[in-house]
């Protein structure tokens, strides 16, 4: 060797160290940029607005009749074999979810149980949204064979037959009159007003602030010190994936981490299923649907359903669903809408190669994110943990 | 994957070349276009693919797929009306005894369908996508038979594709191997190599319709020539058309009417050009001609005079 060829070698040793360092360097990644802080503020539960009111819904905050609800959301008499509830599924201390890939009742749901946590900020509810209403929801499954399987006026009699129950409904409905001779649209709207009762109980359940919100407030106090109590370099890096470059805040964004919209992400159809159409046939079912906004069984006087009327439809919405929030993951898996994945190391996996759908188009691009990446983003998601509120402690 | 893809682009050119006759005179069936495998029922086109989503994950299948598994099977209608048409889906066992190159006609010489079918779905109407799902039992030869029938007019029309699953013989493999030697050999041709190997003219002579320029079929010689310099894709260029007799004399006075496409693709010119006017000593002025990808184009001049249409294809490559 040359002497000008040992100073080269030496000088590409020297580089490839320092690369080195630079690359497994772990100093702190923040402080974050103006812009950066902005995007955390708008994930921030403190920025979560006033719930929305339900105009379709009279007793929406009435605590009565969130009282009645939750009595009704437990109770087991409401199914065809006296077993079911819509906690079975719904369960609290899973963030109401149940851990399994499909709903399991009297029978096997079509999908994933969704978390009912914050589904009052949503104008759909279902992973397809064919409800226009968390009462229009809470009636559906009562009536699914392969959930509660009973019926509008088996489930009626259960209400009636109970004098603790038939009391709570007729002050908060008036007169439930003998369910023999009640007409039939007597018995639809009496059936309505027990969804009204559970939803009032339902929005009461929104998500509690998690280690990042108190991370956010630490960052706007400038409390330093607090930050990196709170926070682990991998966590913020993560954070920094979540708002940059990873995409994730094109569905899940705002402080619940969901936009509430429809979206095709190209996950592999179910075992023995053929691939879900997703709000492309939800969109059918919520505008046929008796008990949405524009029916007979709304308390608005003067509806306006905006959300119906101005409805998008079209070849997007093929194999589209609900985007779920992040908040509150843990217990919550298997993931997606037919529960196909079961970690979310998994789900960040499938988002980082962004595969073609099966049917219609997947919006997701694939982000080339390093397995370290991918580690880092989960960390900062387990941040987002925290027991849900709900003004009914006791559960 | 490149390799994969041109041996389908290949195998469908080959496919075109082969069964031009048996696709026209079948209603329907599946065809690689443009890296899309689409299906055709008679007029009406849907984007077709099949998944073996539990041993091969989001992996596309045109037709063969590779081995017993459940497959779903899904069509996404280029065309609005298959929406409103009821859609009914059955796979047979391919006992035609004509393999891949069985045809609706074949399938309707089977006496007892129903003892070959593995799989029905009863008509049903699917808005947006079409959608089944099979669990393929054992592997072997099959027909897909998609029909859809026309809600006013209660007319049906189908689509047949034979296909395999699992290895189950040499498949496309012998038609590839013919194409590829054809293609070596018309390169050699074409490059002069074959000449200086031979010297023999009569292989020149016997190939020269197929060289850029020319075209001949029987009494009229169509050649073109390129005024605004050679042809490049997306743009809007004229052609001058000199059309003679056998013999060398040049025809006036003539109709002609052009058009174009690419076999191997399927698809039209994405304009619609047309002589303009008559040049004069046989020649004729051809503009909006334009080419939107690069490849093996077709370019079909029908020339009409009095003695009647003939109709005369100049083959380009792009």
């Amino acid at each position: 060797m040359t002497p000008d060829q040992l100073r080269i070698s030496a000088a590409v040793v020297v580089a490839a160290v320092l690369v080195s360092i630079w690359y497994l360097r772990d100093v702190d990644p923040a402080p974050w940029s103006d812009g950066e802080i902005a995007l955390l503020q708008s994930l921030w539960l403190e920025n979560l607005p006033e719930l929305p009111p339900d105009a379709t819904n009279a007793v929406a905050d009435d605590p009565q009749a969130a009282g009645f609800g939750r009595l009704l959301f437990f109770d087991t008499r409401l199914s065809a074999n006296g077993a079911v509830s819509c906690a079975t599924c719904h369960q609290p201390a899973r963030r109401f979810t149940d851990g399994l890939p499909e709903g399991q009742a009297i029978g096997q749901s079509k999908r994933n149980t969704p978390s009912i946590v914050g589904t009052a900020y949503s104008p759909w509810l279902y992973w397809d949204g064919r409800r226009d209403s968390q009462w229009a929801q809470a009636l559906s499954p009562l009536e699914d064979p392969e959930e509660h399987g009973s019926d509008r006026r088996s489930v009626l009699e259960v209400v009636a037959g109970d004098a603790n129950y038939r009391s709570a409904y007729e002050d908060l409905f008036g007169d439930l009159s003998e369910l023999s001779a009640a007409e039939e649209t007597g018995i639809d709207t009496a059936f309505a007003n027990l969804g009204k009762a559970i939803a009032a109980f339902e929005r009461t359940v929104l998500p509690g602030p998690a280690r990042f919100d108190r991370y956010v407030a630490a960052l706007l106090a400038r409390d330093t010190q607090q930050q990196q109590e709170l926070f682990s370099a991998d966590e913020i890096r993560g954070l920094r994936l979540y708002i940059g470059k990873a995409n994730c805040m094109q569905c899940h964004n705002g402080p619940l981490f969901t936009n509430n919209e429809f979206h095709n992400t190209g996950v592999l159809s179910a075992a023995g299923e053929v691939p879900d159409k997703g709000r492309a046939a939800g969109l059918n079912e919520v505008m046929r649907d008796p008990f949405n906004c524009r029916g007979n069984f709304s308390d608005d006087t003067d509806p306006r359903c905006d959300e119906l009327d101005f409805a998008r439809s079209g070849p997007d919405l093929i194999g589209a669903v609900r985007t779920p929030s992040l908040r509150n993951l843990e217990g919550t898996e298997p993931f997606m809408h037919k529960g196909q994945l079961a970690t979310l190391a998994a789900v960040l996996e499938h988002y980082n190669e962004a595969p073609d759908a099966m049917i219609g188009h997947n919006e997701a691009k694939p982000l080339g994110l390093s397995g370290r990446e991918l580690r880092q983003l989960e960390a900062f998601l387990q941040t987002l943990q925290a027991p849900y509120s709900s003004q009914f402690d006791s559960m | 994957m490149i390799d994969r893809q041109i041996v389908i682009r290949v195998a469908s050119l080959a496919l075109v070349a082969l069964l031009l006759p048996a696709t026209l005179m079948a209603h329907g069936g599946v065809v690689e276009e443009d890296d899309l495998c689409v299906i055709k029922v008679n007029y009406l086109r849907a984007h077709f693919k099949i998944y073996q989503p539990r041993i091969s994950g989001h992996e596309q299948f045109c037709e063969d797929l590779p081995a017993a598994s459940e497959s779903v099977f899904v069509m996404e209608y280029q065309h609005d009306s298959l929406s409103f048409m009821p859609i009914d889906f059955r796979i047979i066992r391919n006992v035609t005894g004509k393999g891949r190159f069985a045809r609706i006609e074949d399938v309707h010489r089977i006496s007892d369908i129903d003892a070959e079918t593995v799989f029905y779905q009863a008509a049903s109407l699917e808005p947006d996508v079409y959608t089944v799902l099979h669990d393929f039992a054992e592997e072997g030869d099959f027909i897909g038979i998609v029909s859809a029938t026309h809600p006013d007019t209660r007319k049906v029309y189908a689509a047949v594709f034979p296909f395999e699953v699992g290895f189950t013989g040499w498949g496309y493999w012998p038609i590839i191997l013919g194409l590829l030697i054809i293609i070596q050999a018309q390169y050699l041709l074409m490059s002069g190599r074959l000449k200086r190997w031979f010297g023999t003219a009569s292989a020149v002579a016997c190939c020269l319709v197929l060289l850029p320029g020319v075209a001949q079929s029987g009494e009229f010689v169509v050649t073109y020539s390129t005024p605004d310099g050679a042809v490049e894709i997306n743009r809007m260029h004229s052609w001058v058309l000199h059309v003679a007799t056998a013999a060398g004399k040049p025809v006036t006075g003539a109709q002609i009417e052009v058009d174009g496409g690419m076999p191997a693709h399927d698809h039209g010119m994405p304009t619609r050009p047309r002589v303009t006017r008559e040049l004069g000593n046989g020649d004729y002025q051809l503009d909006g001609m334009r080419f939107h990808m690069g490849g093996y184009w077709e370019i079909v001049v029908s020339v009409t005079t009095d003695a009647g249409t003939e109709t005369t294809v100049i083959p380009l490559r792009l």
